[in-house]
């Protein structure tokens, strides 16, 4: 950087770059190239190192044997809920957060904070027990349930912050104008800070998509498995072909892939107006 | 059409006391303009008029029914923010139905998804619509009613924020130094718009403002605020030819009023450091004096007639008059260093005479151009002359 | 209306209850509330409260079989934890773990801003490629990984026996499993890193960089005095989250291998499942989590300490 002409910087930059890219997306490009593989090559004379497209039937015929639907189905459910659930939660507590000043306004912050640095296992066992008295066991529902704990105060975080940015003025112009409070937030607010409400819902969407832990333990019936216990269940067994398995965990992984491909900057703009400056 | 009564009005802010004690009365269709200078209180005393700041203590009456306690749709008044506060999600049409829309709905259609539907329902009746049209027209905002008001210049916006507060027909206008954002050529145009809707509708506008020209040519009423404290009620008139202590005195005005501190010799006044001449009137009673002339009523007089000695020092050609800041000079002809301390004075002159930085002059004055104010006090004293000459003038 | 706005905003809240609140009017009062109600309620119910029941837990003795019969002993399962060398296993894992992550994922992340931060053709598609770790669903990334690693015909062995050298047990042996997922947890970790250090480097003012180079300061020094300084804060929050993200991790490390072998990746959130599933004692599982909890806390702790002290000597 100091000494070194340009054209050898710009070599070293496009050198890192690639060794990024390559640490980055070989991942991804693998469990591609082994979806379109043959099992005998995966095991006996070595794996083909790029995707052989004249496969795709196969895996697609192998593919259709498990029951990824349903699994999607029920993780893309699972998704819905939780964000659902914490938005309209977060939204009441960042909204409060942010306009109101009330006792144990600052032990509810802190409380918040706290649902960050709790691990999920910790509160396995118990919430087990009580999802059996609730009868919440072995149900979606539960599940939702548990997971919102975690991403409602993500989802109040980010609200809070984009409300405090919206001038005060404009909802005392609704209160003149005879509008009440949660209208005002309704019908006035959220509109208005969209952008952060989509990137709280983007988190909590993925938050309840990528759940396992929660899932395992609670789910007894398989026709209630989400994706990611499905697949999980392919760990160490060998009966479905790789192949297949890779493709469904591809399947699995595209929706977050192709979303954040597609926007990366309005995630960023929304996740990190608070955390930049604090 | 409510006249208004605040009584032993007062406002603290944790241990601060903003306001300590405000009375005032204000009659049905009055064109009040609360005057001051930054951090007076003014806005603060709008804001619980309407209800947007609680009142401390003290009553707010309308009508002679108290107040205290109703929010601000039941009082009935529109407000009319610096900022305009326009709902930016929505298009011009969507923020004057808005107060409509508000009215429209019972208790009930508030609940969260009910409310979207309810909305687009009622945008849709035809009564609504047709009043959203007509005060729009009023503001010619008719071409830009699908409009969001990020696309809008600060005149339209300002418009939109009338428009919004016309729709309900309220009976109390308050406005919070609305023309504050415009640039100078629009601040007068809309002036006259604003006076003219107070013509039109007939109802009580209270605004607030620090621009003593807006109080002047708009106010049927002014109260002139300072530190919380009423300095002064009265008309324009009132106030600009008979301001009540030296603080009105300089604020309204511009350039504003020359307040000069006196010693009585005789007939004769001298400042501090030398300039004596000799005072064409009466004198009030009292010790120490303040002189307040305003430049207008300044003459420019060659040197040795009649008036204070001064030589000028700074000359502001304005086209249709010159502004002139005049150092006072001692007996002798000679600005002493004290003397270059002192304030300038500054004259009035209608047209372009030919006046030079460092000529030396005269400042003549009538008697009834002075206004004495106590130096301890601040506060004017009362006229010396007797009664039957200020019938006269 | 700047003075103005200092008297009518008390503090840095912008809508105290002294404006909206009519004194007498009760029910304004109870406003906020309302509002908060429902998410407090919440989570009281289904975090705090398992929470709470989880620390009495590691009070007593418990069997799996019958979670609500407990048996009170006190601090019994934390005296048998810290005379069991095994612990202080668990808890070495979990402190080189979480930190080899923090160093290693802030690195490479801070490295792919710093690379990421001049355009150059094709700079989006890269930065999307590079979101892969942290998009990937933890479930995916472990079964590709796994394969990855496999002994016999993982790319990475493939790669290794080619060159001439022995295949490597990357997962299956003591020496090189946690370096295997660590190897993963930078992978996962490090796009998040770069996202947001991105954003802060991008936030730096532009003119007081320029104004460093028309004072004569080559690019190493601007970025010393300048940008450094300024994305410092930034860095040390999310050194932070990664930490703690670290010590709290379970699905990854669980799925890769299980915490094994021998134990050799069971960090203490990994150990707190094998005690709980395997070896059926609830009481001394949650002792290991309410340590793991302790620890995550602490980091936070220290974190805040550290913000405090600098803010103080910036004010100074």
């Amino acid at each position: 950087m100091t000494g070194f002409p340009k054209s050898v910087t710009r070599l070293l930059h496009a050198v890192l770059v690639l060794a990024l890219v390559i640490f980055g997306g070989f991942p991804i490009y693998w469990m591609a190239t082994t979806a379109l593989s043959l099992n005998s090559e995966l095991y006996n004379t070595g794996q083909v190192p790029w995707p052989q497209l004249g496969n795709l039937p196969a895996m697609l015929a192998d593919l259709v044997q498990l029951p990824l639907m349903r699994w999607l189905v029920n993780t893309g459910i699972i998704a819905v809920g939780t964000t659902l659930l914490s938005l309209v939660l977060g939204a009441l507590a960042g909204y409060a957060l942010s306009r109101f000043r009330f006792h144990g306004k600052g032990p509810l912050g802190f409380l918040m904070f706290m649902t960050q640095v709790v691990p999920e296992a910790l509160i396995l066992v118990p919430l087990y027990a009580m999802f059996i008295t609730l009868g919440l066991l072995n149900s979606l529902l539960g599940l939702v349930i548990a997971n919102v704990g975690f991403s409602l105060p993500v989802a109040a975080f980010i609200i809070k912050g984009a409300i405090d940015a919206v001038p005060y003025e404009i909802e005392e112009s609704a209160a003149v104008d005879g509008c009440p409070r949660i209208s005002v937030l309704t019908m006035i607010v959220l509109p208005i800070i969209a952008p952060s409400l989509a990137a709280a819902a983007v988190i909590s969407f993925f938050a309840g998509w990528n759940e396992y832990l929660f899932a395992a333990t609670f789910l007894r019936d398989r026709e209630l498995w989400p994706a990611s216990v499905g697949l999980a269940s392919f760990i160490g067994q060998y009966e479905t072909p790789l192949s297949a398995v890779m493709g469904a965990a591809l399947i699995f992984s595209l929706p977050a892939v192709v979303f954040f491909l597609l926007i990366q900057r309005k995630i960023v703009a929304g996740i990190t107006a608070g955390a930049v400056k604090g | 059409m409510p006249d208004i009564q605040l009584n032993g009005v007062t406002k603290r802010f944790g241990n601060s006391t903003v306001i300590p004690r405000f009375d005032a009365s204000i009659a049905d269709g009055e064109f009040l303009v609360l005057l001051g200078p930054s951090g007076c209180g003014k806005s603060t005393l709008l804001r619980m008029i309407a209800g947007l700041t609680e009142i401390t203590s003290g009553t707010l009456a309308f009508d002679g029914q108290e107040v205290n306690d109703w929010s601000p749709s039941r009082r009935g008044v529109a407000f009319v923010f610096q900022s305009y506060a326009l709902y930016p999600h929505m298009t011009v049409r969507e923020n004057i139905a808005f107060p409509l829309l508000m009215d429209a709905f019972r208790k009930w259609h508030h609940i969260p998804l009910v409310s979207s539907i309810a909305r687009w329902n009622l945008m849709r009746r035809p009564d609504i619509a047709e009043r959203t049209n007509q005060i729009a027209e009023q503001l010619e905002l008719t071409p830009l009613m699908d409009r969001r008001p990020a696309s809008l210049s600060g005149g339209q916006r300002q418009r939109v924020a009338l428009a919004r507060s016309l729709v309900r027909d309220p009976s109390l206008y308050l406005l919070d130094e609305p023309l504050s954002n415009l640039d100078a050529k629009l601040r007068t145009q809309m002036r006259s718009e604003i006076s003219a809707l107070h013509q039109r509708v007939r109802k009580t506008f209270i605004y607030v403002t620090h621009d003593q020209v807006e109080a002047m040519t708009m106010a049927t009423n002014i109260i002139v605020m300072n530190h919380g404290e009423i300095q002064q009620v009265g008309t324009p008139d009132e106030i600009y030819a008979r301001p009540a202590n030296t603080f009105v005195a300089r604020f309204v005005g511009a350039p504003p009023m020359n307040l000069l501190d006196v010693r009585r010799d005789g007939a004769r006044l001298s400042l501090e450091a030398g300039t004596s001449w000799s005072h064409p009137g009466a004198f009030p009673a009292g010790g120490r004096l303040i002189l307040g002339l305003r430049p207008e009523r300044l003459k420019l007089l060659p040197e040795g007639q009649p008036g204070i000695p001064a030589q000028v020092a700074l000359v502001e050609r304005l086209g249709a008059e010159v502004i002139l800041g005049c150092r006072p000079v001692s007996a002798d002809g000679t600005s002493s260093g004290d003397l270059l301390r002192q304030d300038l004075i500054f004259v009035r002159v209608a047209g372009n005479p030919r006046v030079a930085p460092g000529a030396k002059v005269s400042l003549g004055y009538d008697a009834d151009a002075a206004i004495w104010y106590s130096a301890e006090t601040g506060q004017a004293l009362p006229d010396p002359r007797p009664v039957s000459a200020m019938v006269e003038a | 209306m700047s003075d103005q706005a200092l008297l009518e905003r008390p503090a840095a809240v912008p809508a105290p209850t002294s404006r909206k609140g009519r004194g007498s009017q009760g029910l304004s009062r109870l406003l906020p509330y309302a509002f908060v109600i429902l998410p407090a309620a919440y989570l009281l119910v289904f975090m705090f409260y398992p929470l709470g029941r989880q620390v009495y837990l590691s009070l007593t003795r418990t069997r799996l079989a019958n979670p609500n019969r407990s048996q009170f002993i006190g601090f019994g399962n934390y005296e048998r934890l810290f005379g069991n060398p095994e612990f202080y296993s668990v808890l070495k894992i979990t402190l080189v773990y979480s930190t080899m992550a923090v160093v290693l994922g802030v690195a490479v992340g801070m490295i792919a801003a710093l690379a990421l931060n001049r355009p150059f053709p094709g700079r989006t598609l890269v930065r999307g490629i590079l979101l892969f770790g942290w998009a990937v669903p933890n479930v995916a990334a472990a079964l590709v990984w796994l394969w990855i690693f496999n002994e016999r015909s993982g790319v990475l062995n493939t790669i290794v026996t080619g060159l001439g050298l022995e295949r490597i047990s990357w997962l299956t042996s003591t020496d090189m499993a946690l370096p295997s997922i660590l190897l993963v947890t930078v992978w996962q970790v490090a796009p998040f890193v770069m996202l947001v250090m991105l954003a802060a480097l991008q936030s730096v003012p532009e003119e007081v960089k320029e104004a460093a180079v028309i004072d004569g300061a080559d690019k190493l020094s601007v970025f010393r005095a300048v940008t450094l300084p300024h994305i410092l804060p930034t860095l040390q929050l999310v050194s932070l989250l990664v930490m703690v993200w670290s010590i709290r991790r379970f699905d990854i490390i669980y799925l890769l291998t299980g915490g094994g072998p021998v134990g050799s990746t069971s960090t203490l959130i990994v150990k707190l499942r094998q005690v709980a599933f395997e070896n059926h004692d609830l009481g001394m599982s949650s002792a290991y989590g309410v340590v793991g909890l302790m620890l995550a806390l602490m980091v936070a702790a220290i974190h805040a300490l550290f913000n405090i002290r600098r803010q103080r000597s910036n004010s100074r």
